[in-house]
């Protein structure tokens, strides 16, 4: 990957806007309350017992002993897949909805991982159905899988669609695998998954001409269109009405750009009733720049400081050509912003203390956490050079305020002293109670991915480790 | 990636568990014939046509068509495809026709075309065909359009079978594959009960 790095990120002179500005001496904000793994845990039962539901049909729907020869075993258990796979289908989608109930009781980090485990389940499931209702059809009408797949095609209704649904969801799930997915830029990944709506309204026609427990009318076709229509009302509600209900209350515009470092840029926004804006510390939206070159991408960015009533923050480091282009965002640009969502914050702690790991450009949420976490917290930021730390002053600042240790750790991961920090005895040693903690990680995969390992052999248990991860 | 793995593992297995499941209770095509003057068990042979799909349109099979007297059953087929009661009544109600002889109901061997499951089950009161009925027609797609005119055509105590008393039906158009495998259900019923 190539980082079009900037030499200079010219510090722009003056604040021009006329909403005010960013003056210091936020007010001193309240500890949230904490928000526990109930609902998530519900919903998750939910969707389960959805999926029984959802293989019910067939149970019901199937003489005991008529599955006697064996076309009729591999059809029948290509018609329970199919059952799976349509219900997944509409799980995967629900997932992606936006909808605030789902952002609150599930948290964005966890429904990507979801969405990303749902995303393969569903691939296999959806691969096992094609080839076992192939292989089934086949061998009643003793004909070869190709023969078969031509017959479908042109006999049936709605199968050419199906097998394009098919197809782009291949497609969709092979990009979305990691190491394709690093080699492709994030705009062409996104465009690509953008595509997976068509597989809802392509595969959508062949359940129901073909679907042998979803043909009849009944409340079996009812209930499963009602469940189509309800995943679509999700869709356009968490992502046309709500965010445009909160664009029209919040009418957000650049403030200002400013220059942290040599490759880092701040945007401050400013807009009306932000005293009103419920948002925490560590939380992100998803930011669309309304000028010509950047409308039509949208792009996840933590906030850098928590809700302070008057403007917000977003910390962004130059990597691609969207967040080049944003450092000459003019002020009063408009913004469009979908959000807050993520679990990454302190009212999902589950221990009185904290202890955060930053690396490198990671440090945004958790700067913007730092304001909200008990006393007592500590702080471990990673970066290469002396000049890749951001924000230094304010986390003094809110080190003292907040009585917060802050250890910075310059140097590659390589060299002894981060190596040696990095270890399970060099974080035991640094805080001794690290065990009875939450850790807050935010960086870089091989710093996450190595910190995990460190701390879990510390004794931290998994559920106190909370990654933020917003790759979606 | 090692939840989906899990997901995609648990799911493979439970597949294979409900198929094995719905699979393993008739695993050889046994008639059964069962006198109706007995209380009748609804589900002959495991076979339970309330469960079975094709059953579910409310067919006009039974119901509007019973001229015959000797009424062997009352079959009361609901929409919803999930329940079937099959009501025998304790003692035949005949008035007319053979008064000497018990209806006995005598279920085909049931065969799998490309389109599905076809199982035929006929009354026999005598040495008579009273009525007949599909216990199971393939279902899905337009499968259930085909299964309907084969119901309708040969069903019941007025349709083709009773009419004829034998299993060289006309095969119903558009339904070559179904009307087959009706035939062949009906002979092996026929068989066994004559």
């Amino acid at each position: 990957m190539t980082h079009p790095h900037t030499h200079a990120a010219g510090r722009r002179t003056g604040t021009s806007s006329r909403h005010g500005g960013r003056s210091a001496a936020p007010v001193p904000p309240q500890i949230p309350a904490r928000r526990g793994p109930g609902g998530r845990r519900l919903l998750g039962v939910l969707l389960l017992v959805g999926l029984l539901a959802s293989v019910l049909p067939w149970w019901l729907g199937t003489p005991a002993g008529s599955l006697r020869s064996t076309a009729a075993t591999v059809t029948a258990a290509g018609r329970i897949t199919g059952l799976i796979a349509g219900y997944l289908l509409l799980v995967q989608v629900l997932m992606m909805s936006r909808l605030a109930v789902l952002e609150r009781w599930i948290g964005g980090e966890h429904l990507g991982r979801w969405h990303r485990d749902i995303g393969a389940t569903l691939l296999v499931t959806v691969l096992a159905h094609m080839s076992l209702i192939l292989i089934g059809y086949a061998d009643l009408r003793n004909q070869s899988i190709l023969a078969e797949v031509g017959t479908l095609l042109g006999d049936y209704e709605d199968m050419v669609s199906a097998f394009v649904a098919t197809g782009i969801m291949v497609l969709v799930g092979f990009s979305s695998v990691r190491a394709i997915r690093r080699a492709l830029p994030y705009e062409l990944w996104h465009l690509l998954h953008l595509s997976s709506y068509l597989i809802l309204l392509l595969g959508f026609g062949h359940q129901f001409t073909h679907g042998a427990q979803l043909y009849k009318a009944g409340p079996v076709r009812t209930g499963w269109i009602a469940l189509y229509l309800l995943v679509v009302a999700a869709l356009l509600w968490g992502r046309v009405i709500a965010p445009l209900a909160f664009n029209l209350r919040y009418r957000l515009r650049v403030a200002d750009v400013v220059a942290e470092s040599p490759d880092t840029i701040s945007i401050y926004l400013t807009g009306e009733r932000l005293g009103r804006l419920a948002m925490l510390g560590g939380q992100h939206f998803r930011w669309r720049f309304l000028t010509r070159g950047c409308w039509w991408q949208s792009h996840p960015f933590s906030v850098s400081a928590a809700a302070n009533g008057r403007w917000l923050r977003i910390t962004v480091k130059v990597v691609g050509t969207h967040t080049a282009d944003l450092r000459d965002l003019e002020p009063g640009t408009r913004v469009w912003a979908e959000g807050p969502s993520g679990t990454f914050t302190a009212a999902h702690r589950l221990r009185e203390r904290a202890l955060l790991i930053a690396g490198g450009s990671g440090i945004t949420p958790i700067r913007a956490m730092l304001e909200e976490l008990p006393p007592g917290a500590a702080l471990i930021y990673r970066a290469r050079t002396p000049a890749d730390v951001l924000l230094n002053r304010e986390l003094d600042w809110l080190a003292q305020e907040r009585d917060t240790s802050v250890w910075y750790v310059i140097g590659s991961r390589d060299d002894p002293g981060p190596r040696q920090l990095m270890s399970p005895d060099g974080l035991r040693q640094l805080v001794p109670d690290v065990a009875r903690r939450d850790v807050y990680l935010c960086g870089p995969p091989g710093l996450v991915e190595q910190s995990v390992r460190a701390l879990r052999r510390a004794g931290v248990p998994r559920r106190q480790i909370h990654l933020a991860t917003f790759e979606l | 990636m090692r939840r989906a793995f899990l997901a995609i593992t648990g799911l493979a297995a439970s597949t294979t568990a409900l198929v094995v499941l719905k699979g393993s209770p008739g695993a050889t095509p046994v008639a059964q014939n069962v006198p109706t003057a007995q209380p009748v068990n609804p589900t002959p042979l495991g076979v339970d046509p309330s469960a079975d799909p094709a059953a579910g349109p409310p067919t006009p099979s039974v119901a509007p068509t019973a001229p015959t007297s000797p009424k062997p059953g009352k079959t009361t087929t609901r929409p919803s495809g999930t329940k079937t009661t099959t009501k025998a009544p304790s003692a035949p109600r005949t008035t007319t026709k053979a008064p000497q002889s018990t209806n006995r109901r005598v279920t085909g061997n049931g065969f799998e075309n490309e389109y599905g499951y076809v199982q035929v089950q006929i009354v026999v009161s005598g040495n008579r065909i009273v009525e007949a009925v599909a216990l199971s027609l393939p279902s899905g797609g337009e499968s259930d359009i085909h299964s309907g005119d084969v119901r309708n055509r040969y069903d019941g105590s007025g349709g083709e079978v009773v009419q004829k008393q034998n299993a060289n039906l006309n095969t119903v158009s558009g339904a070559t594959e179904t009307s087959n495998s009706y035939k062949q259900s009906l002979r092996s019923a026929i068989e066994q009960a004559f």
